[in-house]
């Protein structure tokens, strides 16, 4: 690293990935429930693993987003991080609430509202946590006086999900009203803001890695960003299926997620121009591996396994049923739980001491076990969910007799659960086996690279 | 297209978005308490609601077909189970489905009896949603539709009166014979038969098959056992639907205190008619 201060990442880094492994802990938990019968039944029940499960993605992928912004800013600003102090307290916090909600959800302690179960104090403590995060990387940035594109994406991005975590925090009394502003936080952060932050560093990665030119980088970033809101914003609309809305958000929701591919399409042609254009000479090919990745596989899970089900007369029967669930694993970890890994892979050669720069060869095992695992696993839900929504839906079967009908494919699960844990585990084997280094190793270049020219 | 262009498609395209969105979600508001019936939103049905999210249901259960798979969509259970059915279901779970069978089992909640009222009046508060007509078909929790005689290879389902219609409808127009008018009555009333009665023999849901009935209730007629007022085969299924406690069949699974789980609502959502052509269409089930 060029910057002291950047060694703050590697706390981040640390604390996203051991509760990462603990969310699998809690997903594999949740899986073996679906074969039942179940021992745990009044200790540890489905709604509890299950809640643990999704609140530790958002908290740990969160969490390897903070530590990544703090790697990159000063690498793009071109500066000492304003506070590492500040850093370390919101750390402190941040993981202090993350854990606190997880022991709470233990004992039944939550709102019950999905996906934003946290309860009001932990939800304030994440509003502290947001508001210490934007004012250090805005007094760095500022301090400095060099503020790039991708740069500008990203703070963008994060100051847009500090600012739309705002409806979570009101109290609805109307049921479907409530169901409405639940996807103002969590739709516009997957399909929305949070694709910029992920835009944003995978522009920041593929200039590094692959050396092609800023400007043409960042003018892609713009289309990209443009694309995102054209289709995400209006597409929050596919949430509002079924709920109790006005009718016209069936055929918008159509119509604006069916366009949501595009960005992600032009996000995967913009990775391998890159790629193609400017070669994979970067010696650290692990990176690339995870970069590269990361677009291909949110094209699958977020763009064409999402598109398989939001068509409204498809959707009609899929909905509520594992169909859902085959897409949100392969796109939540397609986009922001690979490119999160990415920026890891692509900062802890210089974060620790004696790693190869290229990765070591539990690193690659690493990715494609978890590779192989996901998709395995996304298509055990698959096979699961076509299997219901015929069985269920088409059919007429109750419920609990489907289910049991397709067990087989929980089993597929779980074996690939099994698998994709395990690359998961050597990951974080592989992250922690060197220790941390908090010195600079290279000097800190001043308008060095010709990639690193541009300032906008 | 340069820098300049693609900023300015960026920053056009998210305006735009964002404008039209705001429109429409203003507009929303203006129709929800209409779609959402918010005038029936009581202290009791939002008090249900808080139950709901107390005890951690989405986490297991989906509710307008969100939350979690592990556990049936409850979106229109109120049109599926009575009212005295979910209350004793709500007291213990485990005496109506059995773990080893199903391989999961709700886990008692240990609800107070105000918590429990609340939390159905909750429920029938969704199920009366404008959501725009999902599910297509009604998504039952045990037992299933079992086709029924000349309902193979059926058209279109006619809305008769819910937009939920079921499987295998078959068209029927009023010059139908009267016993296939009463199975489209059976698969179309609200609440839906279908949910709990199969027509396959054995295969028992939330209330028993209807398989055989002629000939059980013809050998209950004879037994002595019989509690009700009716006299011979027709008179009985006629009482049994319009008052479904007045002979009271088998344990617990079907009803508690002397009442029944099936809804008392029928005498008077079906007509007169309705009920003639249903109970014919059950005579034919030998």
């Amino acid at each position: 690293m060029r910057y002291k201060s950047q060694s703050v990442a590697y706390w981040y880094f640390a604390v996203a990935l051991v509760l990462f492994g603990l969310q699998l802990v809690f997903g594999l938990l949740s899986a073996t429930k679906y074969l039942g019968p179940d021992p745990l039944l009044y200790i540890l029940p489905f709604d509890v693993t299950k809640v643990i499960h999704t609140n530790l993605l958002i908290v740990w992928v969160l969490t390897g987003f903070m530590g990544a912004t703090y790697w990159l800013v000063p690498d793009e600003s071109r500066t000492e991080l304003h506070s590492t102090k500040l850093a370390y307290v919101q750390l402190i916090l941040w993981t202090g609430m993350g854990v606190a909600a997880v022991i709470g959800y233990l004992f039944r302690y939550g709102t019950g509202n999905k996906l934003l179960e946290q309860p009001l104090p932990h939800k304030l403590v994440m509003v502290v946590c947001f508001l210490i995060f934007i004012y250090n990387i805005g007094m760095t940035i500022k301090k400095s006086g060099r503020f790039t594109t991708t740069e500008g994406v990203l703070v963008l991005g994060i100051v847009s999900s500090a600012v739309l975590f705002f409806p979570a925090l009101l109290y609805y009394e109307n049921y479907t009203v409530s169901i409405f502003y639940r996807w103002w936080t969590i739709h516009l952060w997957v399909e929305g803001v949070w694709m910029m932050i992920m835009g944003a560093f995978l522009a920041y990665l593929l200039i590094r890695l692959s050396g092609a030119d800023r400007e043409v980088m960042e003018k892609w970033l713009y289309v990209i960003v443009g694309l995102v809101f054209l289709a995400g914003i209006l597409g929050t609309a596919h949430h509002y299926y079924w709920v109790g809305v006005p009718h016209y958000w069936l055929p918008i929701g159509g119509f604006f997620s069916a366009l949501e591919p595009l960005a992600i399409v032009g996000m995967a042609i913009y990775a391998y121009g890159a790629m193609r254009r400017s070669g994979m000479s970067h010696p650290n090919v692990l990176a690339l591996h995870w970069t590269l990745g990361s677009t291909i596989f949110t094209l699958f899970g977020a763009g064409l396994l999402g598109l398989a089900h939001t068509w409204p007369s498809i959707n009609k029967w899929t909905h509520g049923t594992l169909i859902t669930a085959m897409h949100g694993h392969a796109a939540f970890y397609g986009a922001y739980a690979m490119i999160t890994l990415a920026m890891i892979s692509y900062a802890q050669p210089s974060l620790t001491q004696g790693r190869p720069e290229k990765g070591t060869s539990i690193g690659y095992w690493a990715f494609w076990l978890q590779l192989g695992g996901m998709f395995g696993m996304t298509i055990s839900f698959a096979t699961a969910g076509i299997g219901q929504v015929y069985l269920e839906r088409i059919m007429g079967m109750g419920y609990l007799d489907a289910q049991l009908k397709i067990q087989i494919h929980f089993v597929m699960l779980i074996i690939c659960g099994t698998i994709f844990a395990t690359g998961v585990a050597l990951f974080i084997y592989d992250f922690f086996r060197y220790r941390p280094r908090f010195d600079v190793d290279e000097p800190a270049a001043e308008g060095s690279t010709a990639s690193d020219a541009r300032v906008s | 297209m340069n820098n300049r262009q693609a900023r300015i498609f960026a920053w056009g395209s998210t305006i735009a978005a964002a404008v039209i969105f705001l429109g429409l979600t203003l507009d929303s508001h203006r129709q929800f308490p209409n779609l959402t019936n918010a005038e029936n939103i009581t202290p009791e049905v939002t008090h249900g609601k808080d139950v709901w999210h107390k005890y951690n249901c989405i986490n297991c259960h989906t509710l307008f077909g969100e939350g979690a798979y592990y556990a049936p969509d409850l979106t229109k259970i109120t049109q599926h189970r009575s009212e005295a059915y979910l209350h004793a279901y709500m007291r213990d779970p485990g005496s109506f489905y059995d773990e080893q069978r199903h391989r999961r089992l709700m886990p008692q909640q240990n609800l107070s009896e105000e918590e429990i009222v609340n939390l159905v009046k909750f429920l029938d508060w969704v199920a009366n949603v404008d959501n725009q007509g999902w599910p297509p078909r009604p998504i039952l929790v045990t037992g299933g539709f079992t086709a029924g005689p000349g309902s193979s290879g059926a058209g279109q389902p006619v809305p008769v009166q819910s937009s939920s219609t079921s499987v295998g409808v078959r068209p029927v127009d009023a010059g139908d014979d009267i016993r296939a008018l009463g199975e489209n009555v059976f698969r179309t009333a609200m609440p839906t038969c279908v949910a709990c009665h199969s027509l396959a023999p054995g295969a028992d849901g939330a209330g028993p098959s209807l398989a055989g009935i002629v000939r059980r209730t013809e050998a209950l007629l004879a037994s002595g056992n019989y509690q009700g007022q009716a006299s011979d085969v027709e008179g009985y299924l006629r009482e049994a639907i319009v008052d479904p406690s007045a002979h009271l069949n088998t344990g617990g699974m079907y009803s508690a205190n002397g009442v029944s789980f099936m809804p008392d609502t029928y005498g008077e959502s079906l007509s007169e008619e309705e009920i003639e052509q249903l109970v014919a269409f059950l005579t034919t089930l030998k």
